[in-house]
């Protein structure tokens, strides 16, 4: 059996309620009905709140604080293709919590995984994503990444700039994470102009590459090592890579 | 002739880089609301150098002038190099700002020593003062101390710093004397011991320290290294020694006269050691013996333990205790782990290592998974050292390091 729910995170809980209750056994989950045909007998679950907060309640009374958490993660991280192996984790957390630390299971494994992979990548950036000061000085920065990281990695920076303005823009989601004085949200950007740049960002960005230069060592040089730990997709806006 | 910002910052930059510290993980998180940065408890790299070094700190000297002339040292008095320096404004406002743009974790800042000791401190003190008063930064600060300071001034520093240091440079007095004649020992470790002492009046524990040890330009072997090592990481002095191969920078009659490379992979064996150290519950003299004073350059320090000492070997997976498991040649803590928690759910064999993604490649040689031997050779050592050392393609060691703390992964034996 194929499930088609509609994206949200209601419409995933509501798809646990009546998988739970109506006993599914889906093979397969699509955010959209699939274009070619299939045989297989398909099932659209229709988003429902009173449902959904039943499953919500029930998993955070049932599951700890880090597996609901993860539950979140794996959500938020929009991945392709997690969501049986997420139903999968719930259901086991249901039955037993402690089996959820169970790596033999191809589910867990694979949201831990998973997980795993979001942290990394969410690590990364957090040191690779760059900011540009604009004219009213918010600071801006754009971004690309395989998961969808733009809330973690605006609730890290909320630490750092916690007196800035600032802007954290994934151009390929069309999302934007905005602090604006005490507000954050995260939002949709349809479309947006190239914002000007402050005065002095060209200053800084000159003296960052002429420090980046300056404290490479020559007989150490190893270029491939460098393209290893960032790797070029990373570099797009990086302000020491470019050219 | 005056010179511009852009110049500076390559003149002092350029100065700088020599010094391997560079990590900043380890301080508590203190961001406060309504101000500029915090510190964060795992390191952040921000970028890599073309040399494959993880950037996270602005590393640069206030001033690349100084009184002294070490022999090991680019920015000695003899030298003929441009020479230039920051004002603490200067340098207070580039730290904010490239903060701000994410390029940094925070600020490491050493000196040449410019007029005299008291005098250069004062400076970077001013600097600081700026960044946490002014600015109200709360993000990472670095400060090379500099031997010889009134403690007073030393004081100041440690209430405003993260992390303080003194590079010891040389692992003997003896070498210190014939290359830094101004420096001793004692003199070079009175401001860390002063830093512990008082950052402990108002903490439970000491400010972070450092040190860093040129290897490679004068005769100590591994051993000196690692036992000196030891002992400072035992007195609870420091909490990080850095190893740097030496990089011929000067002519000197008192310095190895030609060196073609600079010793990396004698460095890397040294990094893996000290790790041992630090994370594996070894002591130095299981790692370096009177018979064999220097580290293994073919093997990795814990793979050459392994095959000394044969007799412990080979662990089964699903009987070793933790401590045994952290000694097998190949499995990490992060591996030791894994094998901790998936133990309770099954008696695991070779497959289930793969799928737990620990690499047998070199722990096949030391381990049995419910009673199995899978290597390809006999169980003695100087087969598997062979089996190790030559899987048909030569291996060339590429250290990627000077910061084994970002590379939880090249560190990791
Ligand atoms: S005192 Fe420091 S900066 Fe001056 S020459 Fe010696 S090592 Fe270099």
């Amino acid at each position: 059996m194929i499930l088609i729910y509609d994206k949200t995170f209601e419409g995933f809980l509501t798809l646990v309620y009546d998988v739970y209750y109506e006993k599914l056994k889906p093979n397969s989950i699509f955010k959209q009905k699939p274009n070619k045909l299939i045989l297989e007998e398909i099932k659209q679950i229709q988003t429902n709140e009173i449902k959904a907060t039943k499953v919500l309640e029930a998993i955070k009374n049932k599951f700890s604080k880090k597996a609901f958490q993860t539950i979140l993660n794996i959500f938020m991280c929009d991945n392709d293709d997690f969501e049986v192996d997420l139903l999968n984790f719930i259901i086991i957390g249901f039955k037993d919590k402690n089996e959820l630390f169970n790596i033999n299971n191809s589910s867990i494994f694979y949201i831990q995984n998973l997980e795993k992979q979001l942290f990394r990548a969410n690590h990364k950036m957090s040191g690779f994503l760059r900011f540009e000061e604009l004219e009213d000085n918010t600071l801006y920065a754009k971004l690309e990444s395989r998961f969808n990281l733009c809330y973690f990695l605006g609730k890290h920076f909320y630490k750092r700039l916690n007196n800035q303005n600032y802007i954290i823009h994934d151009i390929n989601r069309k999302l934007a994470f905005i602090k604006d004085g005490t507000s954050i949200k995260v939002e949709n950007i349809a479309s947006f102009e190239e914002p000007n740049l402050s005065e002095d960002e060209e200053k800084f960005k000159r003296l960052w590459n002429s420090f980046f230069e300056a404290v490479s060592i020559e007989s150490r040089k190893n270029e491939k090592l460098q393209r290893d730990l960032v790797p070029l997709l990373y570099r797009t806006y990086m302000t020491e890579f470019e050219n | 002739m005056r010179k511009d910002i852009y110049e500076k910052m390559q003149i002092l930059a350029n100065s700088a880089k020599y010094d391997v510290s560079c990590s900043s993980s380890g301080s508590e998180n203190n961001h406060k609301t309504g101000e500029l940065g915090a510190t964060h408890n795992s390191s952040i790299c921000h970028t890599f150098t073309a040399d494959g070094r993880c950037v996270s700190l602005l590393k640069v000297l206030l001033t690349n002038f100084c009184i002294y002339d070490c022999a090991y040292c680019i920015n000695r008095k003899s030298n003929d190099i441009k020479r230039a320096a920051f004002s603490p404004r200067e340098l207070a406002d580039i730290t904010i700002n490239f903060y701000k743009r994410n390029y940094i974790e925070g600020l490491f800042l050493s000196s040449g020593i410019i007029d005299n000791e008291d005098h250069t401190m004062v400076l970077i003190l001013r600097t600081l003062k700026i960044l946490r008063y002014e600015y109200h930064f709360n993000g990472y600060i670095h400060v090379k101390l500099i031997p010889g300071t009134d403690d007073r001034l030393i004081d100041e520093v440690v209430a405003l710093a993260n992390r303080v240091s003194s590079n010891i440079e040389l692992p003997s007095d003896k070498s210190l004397k014939l290359l830094a004649p101004n420096k001793t020992k004692e003199k070079i470790l009175q401001p860390l011991k002063h830093a512990r002492d008082k950052s402990l009046e108002n903490d439970t524990k000491p400010i972070g320290m450092s040190t860093q040890l040129i290897i490679g330009a004068t005769p100590e072997n591994d051993k000196d290294i690692l036992k000196l090592s030891s002992v400072l990481y035992d007195k609870a002095l420091l909490k990080r020694v850095y190893y740097s191969a030496y990089i011929p920078v000067n002519d000197d009659r008192n310095l190895p006269a030609i060196v073609n490379k600079p010793p990396l992979l004698r460095e890397h064996r040294l990094y893996q050691a000290d790790w041992l150290l630090r994370f594996y519950d070894f002591s130095y003299d299981e790692i370096v013996s009177e018979e064999f004073p220097n580290l293994d350059e073919e093997l990795d320090p814990k793979t050459s333990w392994a095959l000394h000492n044969l007799s412990y070997f080979p662990m089964e997976i699903n009987k070793v205790s933790k401590d045994e498991l952290l000694r097998i040649p190949g499995i990490g803590v992060r591996g030791v782990f894994k094998i901790l928690k998936a133990r309770k759910f099954k008696s695991l064999d070779f497959e289930d290592l793969k799928k737990l993604k620990i690499s047998i490649k070199r722990a096949q040689y030391f381990i049995t998974c419910k009673g199995k031997y899978c290597a390809k050779v006999s169980f003695c050592s100087d087969t598997i050292k062979q089996a190790i050392i030559e899987p048909p393609k030569k291996r060339v060691i590429q250290p990627s390091l000077f910061d084994i703390d970002y590379s939880a992964i090249t560190g990791e034996l």
